[in-house]
């Protein structure tokens, strides 16, 4: 079962007012599975979070299909299972914390009795406890950030979607919204998130969809994209005399007083780490190094 | 319930600037200084009490429904906020509407605040209250309704610095639109003289809600005048609000 | 689909909205008469109002001032003419076309001749350059006041400027012998006769000259026949008598030396031709 579906999104912007289109987004394909992680993963500009907007309604597509649990999402009403965190938290400053979450859940046409039950379990989930009556303009970024997430699981939604959600937090904060990504995860949801920073994809994601300059360039599962190649071994070693090593025709790099070798397969490890033990050196580290993101990243879009 | 919250959340909004009681205490304490200004003129003081402080409410209200109408829908573009109401299921004619219920429900606090306290004002020093003056208050505030609903026009396709001088613009033509029947019969060639009676039939004539001068000098008033030109003014606002809806509709946030 | 049903829909409101505004107006005759209300700030309150666009607020006004004056419908639009046409030319003291027309609507529909005048003479003080309004403050002077000590003072002045055509030159000279200075009109024609160029000048040179010497002679030769008469109880039967009786010196000759026509009758004399300028009055 699908929850997100987009076929062949296309979007251009007018520059000015002399016919001339620029192309934004070039045949947009992405499916996302129900109850997945999806990471959608790119460079500044490249057009993520112009894709959710579209999604959102707030752009209109030039063609193509977006299918939100196999419904068209042209029609408002879509957007009930929907939960969504914008990449700058705008939030209106002369509201209280509680006050926002309040006018969010009128929005959904959540009962008020129903609304304040869902805004205090929020609260405390976010780690707002205590400053429910705050005025959001006397909030730090960070508590926007956190209120800016409550407020888009004011509806309890099937399909949360954030946009850059993990730019411009700090370790720990980055920590706490995986987990709460992958609280939401366990409990059901489908969460589909953009980013241009790698390191919380490979953490989180299931699914990851590449986009490069409007186009998606690599769509899979994350298992699928990265574990299946080791590249190579990385052996480190000491405690053997120099000559002794370069008179066996071992390819090394030397740090310090420990010998770095990169094998390029199981065999060649396997005869490196018998010659150390034979010379009775130390095996430091043996590292299987796996194709990350970054390179597959930086292979696809040369 | 959505279209409320829009409209609970425009009217906290524009309560919680203290523009908005700047400017009504200003609509106040000018109609009170109307007193001072009637100890100046010999004879009919109540008519430059009454006219002083009806101008002065009625200088201030309309200066209260231009800046929040403007500020409005301006700080909701300008600070993104609409992003993330635009994301909630939530069709743009609701909002739209709702805005606009927001609004004339904070316009008629102001101005009923204001007509209370000036009608106080006026029972205390002259011991009678002219009836009348409150369907001057009634038209007035259809004219701010108005107002409003073309300020939503301009806001729904145009950035504010514009939107708020096309509505100050159109608000000071409307109020000189009559000078233009003398003028339209003056063209003699087809074009311009059809060109010119469409912008004298599609442009609104706010001066149609302004009987000040006949209150003031206690003439007698018309009841159907009073009439068409509320029944004008629920269906030019119906007219503005469907053109509003209309572009907003077309409209996207980048 | 939905757009459609909109636009529609704006169109039927605007629409019915055109349609109260009709039914409302059509209660009111715009074109009944009426006492117009009109008056204005001080040009300087203008000034300042109009954040130093003087001019176009000045032509603005006198655009308006066109339209105003032509509302004939209007009662009581003459009643601050002066003030009006005094604002706009303080606004803009360049604006030719509003002394000029300004003037021609006092004169000729208000009938305020020496308020044209006024004008007028404001327009030749701020504009030095132009002989038109001293012309036409002559003219006003002379037609409608006849005071032609004024239109001839005028019509000098106006011919002091280096643009003015010929003519005005002849209007001054007419002035002066219409006020009945014949001796300096007969100098001043002889002047034009002698510096004209065209054709027309030279035959309106002609003719005036003809007229003034015959009633330059007609005013000295008339005593001299009436004391003959008393001398002799009856009038001379020609002009010669006068002569030999030695009231005259010489018999006069008109200007083409022609002698004048005697009649012995009336004791008046005539000229071969008549040019009776100054019998309009």
């Amino acid at each position: 079962m699908k929850a997100l579906e987009i076929r062949d999104l296309r979007k251009s912007f007018r520059s000015n007012f002399l016919f001339k289109k620029y192309e934004i987004l070039k045949a947009i394909n992405i499916n996302v599975e129900k109850g997945q992680i999806y990471g959608f993963l790119g460079p500044n500009g490249a057009g993520k979070t112009i894709t959710i907007k579209c999604i959102l309604g707030l752009l209109f597509p030039d063609s193509g299909q977006i299918l939100i649990n196999n419904k068209p999402a042209t029609n408002p009403e879509i957007r009930q299972i929907l939960g969504f965190l914008p990449e700058y938290p705008f939030f209106y400053d002369y509201l209280t914390a509680k006050e926002f979450l309040h006018f969010s859940a009128m929005l959904f046409s959540i009962p008020s009795k129903k609304a304040s039950e869902v805004s205090k379990k929020l609260i405390k989930q976010v780690g707002l406890e205590g400053k429910e009556n705050i005025k959001l303009k006397n909030f730090s970024k960070g508590m926007l950030q956190r209120i800016g997430f409550a407020q888009a699981l004011i509806n309890d939604p099937d399909i949360v979607i954030l946009d850059e959600p993990f730019s411009g937090l700090d370790p720990i904060g980055r920590k706490e919204l995986r987990d709460i990504v992958i609280a939401l995860k366990n409990s059901g949801k489908t969460v589909f998130f953009s980013s241009h920073i790698l390191q919380d994809m490979e953490l989180i994601a299931d699914k990851v969809g590449i986009i490069f300059n409007g186009n998606i360039i690599k769509e899979g599962k994350l298992s699928d994209l990265v574990s299946h190649s080791v590249q190579y071994y990385d052996v480190i070693f000491s405690n053997i005399d120099k000559k002794k090593v370069e008179a066996n025709k071992i390819n090394f790099v030397c740090r310090d007083e420990s010998y770095i070798v990169r094998c390029q397969d199981i065999n060649t490890m396997n005869n490196i780490i018998e010659f150390v033990i034979l010379n009775k050196g130390k095996i430091l580290s043996v590292t299987p190094i796996k194709m990350t993101l970054e390179d597959i990243f930086l292979k696809e879009i040369k | 319930m959505k279209l409320r919250a829009i409209a609970i959340n425009t009217f906290k909004e524009a309560v919680r600037n203290k523009i908005y009681y700047l400017l009504i205490a200003f609509g106040i304490v000018f109609a009170f200084s109307s007193r001072l200004v009637s100890l100046l003129t010999l004879g009919d003081q109540v008519r430059v009490l009454k006219n002083v402080g009806l101008a002065s409410i009625n200088f201030f209200s309309v200066l209260i429904a231009i800046f929040t109408g403007i500020n409005l829908i301006y700080k909701e573009i300008d600070k993104k906020t609409i992003l993330n109401i635009m994301s909630k299921p939530i069709s743009r004619r609701d909002f739209i509407l709702g805005k606009f219920l927001g609004l004339s429900y904070t316009l008629l606090v102001a101005l009923v605040s204001m007509a209370t306290v000036f009608l106080l004002f006026l029972l205390i020093s002259t011991g009678d209250i002219d009836w009348n003056i409150l369907v001057y208050f009634c038209l007035l505030y259809f004219e701010l309704l108005i107002i409003i609903s073309i300020s939503l026009v301009f806001s729904s396709f145009s950035t504010p610095i514009l939107s708020s001088i096309f509505t100050i613009n159109l608000y000071l033509i409307g109020h000189v639109l009559w000078t233009f029947n003398e003028f339209k019969t003056r063209l003699v060639e087809p074009i311009t003289r059809i060109i010119i009676y469409l912008i004298y039939y599609i442009l609104p004539n706010l001066e149609k809600f302004n009987l000040r001068d006949q209150i003031v000098s206690n003439e007698k008033i018309n009841p159907m005048i009073v009439l068409t030109s509320i029944l004008y003014a629920l269906v030019y606002i119906a007219a503005m609000l469907t053109l509003a809806i209309l572009i907003f509709n077309k409209r996207e946030f980048k | 689909m939905m757009s459609l049903k909109l636009a529609a829909a704006f169109l039927i409101l605007i629409a019915l909205g055109g349609f109260l505004q009709f039914s409302y107006d059509s209660n009111i005759d715009y074109f009944a008469e009426h006492d117009a209300f009109v008056s204005f700030p001080t040009s300087k309150t203008l000034k300042i109002l109009s954040f130093g666009n003087t001019n176009f607020v000045a032509d603005m006004l006198f655009i308006w001032t066109i339209q105003f004056y032509s509302s004939l419908h209007i009662k009581n639009r003459f009643d601050y003419i002066e003030n009006i046409f005094n604002i706009i030319t303080d606004l803009n003291p360049q604006l030719r076309a509003a002394y000029y027309y300004g003037a021609i609507i006092m004169a000729l529909e208000a009938r305020e001749f020496k308020m044209a005048i006024k004008l007028l003479k404001k327009g030749s003080r701020n504009m030095k350059q132009e002989w038109i309004f001293d012309y036409e403050s002559g003219y006003y002077a002379y037609k409608y006041l006849k005071d032609y000590k004024l239109a001839e003072e005028f019509y000098l002045k106006a011919s002091r400027n280096p643009e003015a055509p010929s003519l005005i030159k002849r209007r001054r000279a007419h002035m002066v012998y219409v006020r009945d200075d014949l001796e300096l009109a007969l100098r001043l024609w002889m002047e034009i006769q002698a510096n004209a160029k065209t054709q027309v000048e030279k035959d309106a040179a002609f003719n005036h000259l003809y007229q003034i010497k015959f009633e330059i002679e007609t005013k000295a030769l008339g005593p001299k026949i009436n004391a003959y008469k008393e001398r002799y109880g009856r009038y001379p039967i020609h002009l010669e008598e006068l002569k030999r009786v030695g009231l005259i010196e010489s018999i006069p000759k008109d200007y083409l030396g022609d002698e004048y026509l005697y009649d012995n009758k009336t004791g008046k004399i005539r000229a071969k031709r008549m040019y009776k300028w100054k019998k309009l009055f």
